[in-house]
């Protein structure tokens, strides 16, 4: 009946129209589409349509269904409740799993026009409203705060019966970004949201969907204050603070409580020196007259350049043992002894300070030796002189402590040992050349000799020889012209050149112990050139002789290491004073000698006691030294 | 029948803790099927240990085995939208001709609510039964299937098959627990034959009107179960 109804409209509204066929700009309506149709909760639906030009008239819409079981059309029961242009079917009308064709028909004055058919089921299309009652509050977990949203669904769907399954999907981002954060829900209706900023203002929006249907609209936005809670974290912060600044004031001041504790232990005490007779005390009262005037020898240094040839004693005994290169070894063992000197760990008290300065005292010799270029590089004469400076050295230092006598090694600890009996004497020149000849003495013997022997020996010749040798020293000196004698130590530089004097008693005394022998020489003039020559001192059977072979005692040169080069010389020198060489049938040999040919810096040559043929030529050791153990053989006699 | 119901369940709620122990070691046997078979294999072998699996579990895991299935019934009629001859609209024949639309089920809310659950579950398996044989004629036909997506719309009719028939044996369990009114199948056979069309048009045609009845059927059972779930699950309103 609707059909006939709607056919006599048309035709009624054609009869009209063309009869005013004038009406130009007036046509038939556009086509009407329909645009989309909407069930909320799968009981009611909604259809929309769009009109298209009306044509200039005024056009009416109408929708007309028909179910897919039947033929009946039927029109739209309701077209007010969803607005302009739309078609409300309620419960009543609307029926599930029912295919409905649907077709909008606008009509005006001139016509009407069908639009395209649509066919839908109710169950397909189904969009729900947005979730209600969204409502969102901070929580607190552990201190940290949270957002926990609720919500219900939308009213109209039914969720409890299980008509309807919906699940829920959120969104929220913070104030003034453009981002949201989504987060699917599924069928829960409470959400929780983590990690938020304190202080911070969230938006947040709720939607939901059915197990087959389209998403709703977002909910309205709701708003949420997380509360700041910097506050609690800033008081953690400043208790921490306060605990590490208190802690820290604590180990500052146990630290300033062992800080002298904390010194020696990280940085221990250098120990210095100590002298005997030094007193600290005096030398803070600044009064340094009295500090040094206990230290100094009331003779040394001497203040009178008289005095100068007292400390240039010097005499070299040399010790030939029946079987051995005494003067080899004594040289060797000087040698090693100065040597070991530096090396020797003193178990004394820091008084060892003068041994290095011993030490630093012989290279400053050795230098000058190789300056000089003499050709006394013998080693006794060397060792002669260093010793001298040992002992001088020794003489301002004053240590008693220094008796550290390793004589069960055989070797020379020289100065310790030398000082031994220093303290018997008193401060007198005497005193000190006999104090050098013991320490001189000591140190070559030492090594040749048992302890036992040597120290008894150290004393005897000592005593006897203090007078004899005396002068024959101090002539020595005084012929040396060198300004530098002024200078003790220089002096004693300079005029070690004498390799060795000898003195006509000493052999004597020195030859009480049956295992020594030494030979002497003795100065018999200084030369223009200020060199020393040396006379042999003639001795009686006693005498040891020295065999002929080699010697070495013409300087050749010195290399640039300061070293003086020794060459084997063959042809006789202009001085040979040595007693026995004149026994020698070869005259090759010199004992000591300073051939004018050899330039020497104004120092005398010193000539020991190459009595023993020089066997090879051979370049100074490093130390300045001449070796003179490999370079002599032993004489026999 | 809500008194049985109510008293069926309270007895299985009992005997829930035993079920926890062999439900995992049974868990770790059907990891090879789909998820779908995977959930349905799981229930088997759960109830054939031990029947005191609760219900409600069982038909949350019959209701997620149809939500699937129509899932994937809907993608695969999108997928013939895509490649569908204009004309097919025309002479497409009409939904009622589905060989299950004799089958009466409800039409609202309202009569669907009316309904028992046994009546509700033996509507779904005769739903489910009822597309056995046309799968089979639709995964046959799919081979000669003028379409581009050939060979994905082949694949997805494996996916419904075995989902199809998984959820069936799910049912049938869950039936068996209901009751003797639950299972009552209405038989629906499909008298289309063995292909679904000789020329290409008609083949499109058919295969999509095919899935279209498909696809709403399938919504029937996932509804129809998903009601049943929101009844079954009293204690656990949150489920609904």
């Amino acid at each position: 009946m609707m059909r006939k109804g709607v056919e006599a409209v048309l035709l009624l509204s054609l009869l009209f129209f063309t009869s005013h066929a004038k009406a130009t700009r007036f046509s038939p309506p556009g086509k009407p589409a329909l645009t989309r149709c909407r069930s909320p909760e799968k009981e009611t639906f909604t259809c929309w349509w769009e009109p298209g030009s009306d044509g200039g008239l005024p056009t009416t819409y109408a929708l007309y269904y028909r179910k897919e079981n039947s033929e009946t059309v039927y029109e739209c029961p309701d077209y007010h409740t969803a607005g302009e242009n739309s078609c409300f079917f309620n419960k009543n009308d609307t029926s599930i799993w029912v295919n409905y064709n649907i077709t909008v028909v606008a009509t005006n004055a001139l016509g009407s026009t069908f639009s395209d058919p649509v066919d839908i089921d109710v169950v397909y299309i189904v969009k729900p409203n947005p979730p209600e009652k969204v409502t969102v509050s901070v929580m607190e977990d552990k201190g940290w705060p949270f957002l926990r949203v609720s919500w219900e669904p939308p009213h109209k769907a039914d969720t409890r019966s299980g008509w309807i399954t919906l699940i829920y999907e959120l969104r929220v981002k913070l104030e003034g970004e453009d981002e949201w954060e989504m987060h699917l829900a599924g069928q829960q209706k409470m959400f929780n949201i983590f990690s938020l900023r304190s202080g911070g203002t969230y938006h947040v929006q709720v939607r939901c969907k059915p197990d087959h249907g389209f998403w709703s609209e977002w909910s309205s936005t709701s708003y949420i204050k997380v509360p700041d809670y910097f506050h609690r974290e800033k008081s953690v912060w400043i208790l921490i603070t306060v605990f590490s600044a208190f802690i820290f004031l604590i180990l500052t001041w146990l630290l300033h409580m062992n800080s002298h504790s904390l010194k020696h232990c990280i940085l221990p005490p250098v120990p210095g020196p100590k002298i005997k007779g030094f007193d600290k005390q005096l030398l803070k009262d600044g009064k340094s007259e009295d500090v040094f005037s206990a230290l100094v020898v009331s003779d040394f240094p001497p203040t009178t350049s008289s005095n100068y040839e007292d400390l240039l004693v010097e005499y070299l005994e040399v010790y030939i043992p029946e079987e051995q290169e005494l003067t080899l070894e004594e040289s060797k063992d000087l040698h090693d002894s100065c040597l070991k000197s530096e090396g020797s760990t003193s178990d004394n008290d820091s008084g060892r300070g003068s041994c290095d300065s011993h030490t630093l005292l012989m290279d400053k010799g050795e230098a000058k030796e190789g300056e000089r270029q003499t050709d006394q590089e013998e080693s006794q004469t060397e060792a002669q002189r260093q010793q001298k400076d040992w002992d001088e050295e020794e003489l301002t230092y004053t240590h008693e402590d220094m008796v550290s006598p390793d004589m069960s090694s055989g070797r020379v600890k020289t100065w310790p040992s030398v000082f031994s009996p220093l303290p018997q004497y008193t401060l007198s020149p005497l005193v000190q050349r006999s104090s050098l000849e013991m320490a001189k003495q000591h140190c070559l013997s030492d090594s040749m000799f048992p302890p036992s022997s040597t120290s008894s020996y150290l004393i005897q010749p000592g005593n006897s020889t203090k007078e004899a040798l005396g002068p024959s020293h101090w002539e020595f000196s005084l012929s040396n012209k060198q300004p530098q004698l002024l200078h003790p130590k220089t002096q004693a530089h300079s005029d070690i050149n004498i390799s060795s004097i000898g003195h006509k008693q000493t052999p004597v005394s020195l030859q009480s112990p049956a295992l020594r022998r030494t030979e002497y020489v003795e100065v018999q003039r200084v030369n223009e050139e200020d060199m020393v020559l040396l006379q042999p001192i003639v001795c009686g059977e006693g005498c040891p002789q020295m065999r002929q072979a080699e010697d070495y005692s013409k300087v050749r040169g010195v290399d640039s290491d300061n070293r003086l080069l020794l060459q084997r010389e063959v042809a006789k020198e202009e001085v040979d004073m040595c007693p026995y060489e004149d026994q020698e049938a070869d005259g090759a040999t010199e004992s000591c000698y300073t051939s004018s040919d050899i330039n020497t810096n104004q120092k005398p040559p010193a000539c020991s006691y190459t009595a023993t043929p020089v066997q090879d030529n051979r370049t100074l050791p490093a130390s300045g030294y001449v070796d003179t153990a490999t370079m002599f053989t032993l004489p026999t006699y | 029948m809500e008194a049985k119901w109510t008293k069926r369940m309270k007895k299985r709620t009992r005997k829930r803790s035993d079920d926890q122990q062999i439900r995992s070691k049974r868990k770790a046997m059907a990891h090879r099927r789909t998820s779908g078979s995977k959930l349905l294999m799981t229930v088997l072998y759960m109830v054939a240990s031990c029947s005191a699996v609760p219900i409600s579990d069982l038909l949350d895991r019959a209701s997620q085995g149809s939500d699937k299935l129509h899932s994937l019934s809907t993608t695969l009629t999108q997928v013939l939208d895509s490649h569908f001859p204009p004309i097919g609209r025309v002479i497409t024949p009409r939904p009622s001709t589905c060989h299950t639309s004799s089958l009466h089920t409800p039409n609202d809310k309202a009569q669907a609510l009316q309904v028992s659950e046994s009546d509700l579950l033996s509507l779904a398996r005769s739903l489910l039964a009822a597309w056995v044989d046309p799968l089979v004629v639709l995964s046959a036909s799919v081979n000669t299937l003028p379409h581009p997506a050939q060979s994905s719309i082949s694949n997805k009719i494996q996916e419904l098959q075995q989902h199809s028939k998984s959820l069936g044996d799910g049912l049938d369990i869950i039936s068996g627990k209901m009751g003797p009114a639950a299972q009552a199948i209405s038989t629906l056979p499909y008298r289309g034959g063995n292909d679904i069309g000789q020329d290409k048009i008609s083949k499109l045609i058919n295969f999509h009107f095919l899935m279209s009845c498909f696809r709403r059927d399938s919504h029937k059972i996932d509804s129809f179960l998903k009601v049943l779930r929101c009844r079954a699950a009293k204690m656990q309103p949150e489920m609904c």
